[in-house]
């Protein structure tokens, strides 16, 4: 699980706010070469989400992800000297995380889970802008390790 | 009035004579006492060699999911230091809810040293009751296994066992330690002790940790208590045997340059 922070900050905008966000994961069938939808969501349509906890494989070395945005941007038109909204809808973007996995041991009650170390993150730019992984190290520990920028 | 005054003069001398030679006899009683309850405590005192009652009984009643067995040799310099070496055989098989299987077994022992703090009172019975303070460094080599772990990816799907098995380790310990022996018949002890006991050899973060340390007992982070109850005998070389009943018999013991009835009489003496 690693934790992503979705930022209202824009270079150019005046504010912006994610009205909504659906995450599911992505599945890569190897024979067919092709993504195709995990049966449950992470997140179904949630409302003023700043972030999100999205699982890592535990035994792959790659994890795919399709993050819906619902959101606003309110930008100031020199012409007019008004606030132009821009409203966008349903822009999809894939994230593919690429990372290393390993065991840990925690208790002879808890056993063990496995804990990752994150190499590169690919994404489309539908929405999204850039990001920025924040820490690599992706355990149980509930820290923020990559930051998307609009 | 010569008279009177030779009266009152020879009288003064008198008392001052009488304060001198109570003085002085006082003087020498508490000399002689002194030595006289000053038993002198030979150097080596004889071995104890004991066993935990306890360890033993919760072996019994744990149905093996933790055992110890310990004994102890300590032996006892001037009834005041007492080293000793404790030796013992522990293990555990231990099986959680969730199945994860826990099995080492091994031989650990301790080294230290016990100090008596009953001190001997000049004016009472000599005892050989123990109350002991000290400590003990433990050590234990053994091998580990951890079974039946595995790890379940509930999104992605998919489960792993993940094997812990003979895994060797070096476990180092400290303890302080305080309790009391008692003699309940003629060399045969029996007392109790606590231990405080702290791990030197600490496990870094992720690292598969043994749930049981020989010696130590359950490994619940770094620290752990423990009681004994021990029962024991303590042997005694033969002609330090001897010696103890000697030894118990003080008023036969008086220094010889001390000589209580000489002095006095002299002072008196001259006096006259």
């Amino acid at each position: 699980m690693y934790h992503v922070t979705v930022t209202d900050t824009s270079r150019t905008a005046a504010s912006m706010s994610i009205d909504s966000i659906t995450v599911r994961g992505l599945k890569y069938d190897t024979a067919t070469k092709k993504y195709s939808y995990m049966d449950s969501v992470l997140y179904n349509n949630l409302k003023t989400i700043t972030k999100i906890d999205l699982p890592l494989h535990s035994f792959e070395s790659a994890s795919a992800f399709e993050v819906t945005f619902n959101s606003n941007q309110i930008t100031t038109n020199t012409v007019t000297n008004k606030n132009d909204t821009i409203l966008y809808l349903n822009k999809r973007d894939t994230l593919i995380v690429t990372h290393q996995n390993t065991d840990k041991y925690l208790s002879l009650q808890c056993g063990s889970v496995k804990v990752h170390s994150i190499d590169t993150i690919l994404t489309t730019n539908n929405f999204i802008d850039s990001i920025r992984i924040t820490n690599r190290k992706v355990s149980n520990i509930n820290v923020e390790n990559i930051k998307i920028y609009k | 009035m010569s008279k009177i005054l030779k009266y009152i003069s020879s009288l003064i001398l008198c008392l001052v004579a009488v304060y001198s030679v109570q003085a002085q006899k006082t003087k020498t009683e508490a000399k002689t006492k002194i030595v006289a309850d000053t038993i002198k405590t030979p150097l080596f005192n004889g071995i104890f060699v004991q066993g935990d009652l306890i360890s033993a009984v919760s072996s019994l009643t744990s149905k093996g999911e933790t055992y110890s067995y310990e004994g102890s040799l300590q032996a006892d310099f001037k009834h005041k230091y007492l080293p000793v070496l404790e030796l013992g055989y522990a293990g555990a098989d231990k099986l959680t809810s969730d199945n994860i299987g826990f099995k080492a077994n091994a031989l650990f022992g301790r080294l230290g040293l016990d100090f008596n703090m009953i001190s001997q009172k000049k004016d009472k019975k000599p005892t050989n009751n123990l109350f002991l303070v000290g400590f003990r460094l433990g050590m234990s080599k053994f091998n580990y296994n951890i079974t039946n772990v595995s790890i379940t990816d509930d999104y992605w799907g998919g489960s792993q066992a993940v094997p812990y098995n003979n895994i060797s380790t070096t476990k180092v310990w400290y303890e302080l330690v305080a309790g009391i022996r008692v003699e309940v018949i003629k060399d045969i002890f029996m007392g109790w002790t606590v231990r405080s006991k702290s791990l030197i050899s600490k496990d870094d973060d992720g690292n598969v940790t043994p749930w049981y340390i020989p010696g130590f007992g359950i490994n619940n982070g770094n620290a752990n208590t423990a009681i004994n109850y021990t029962i024991g005998y303590k042997f005694q070389l033969p002609f330090k045997r001897k010696s103890a009943v000697k030894a118990k018999k003080p008023n036969t013991e008086i220094k010889p340059d001390a000589k209580p009835d000489t002095k006095p009489r002299n002072n008196n003496q001259q006096t006259k």
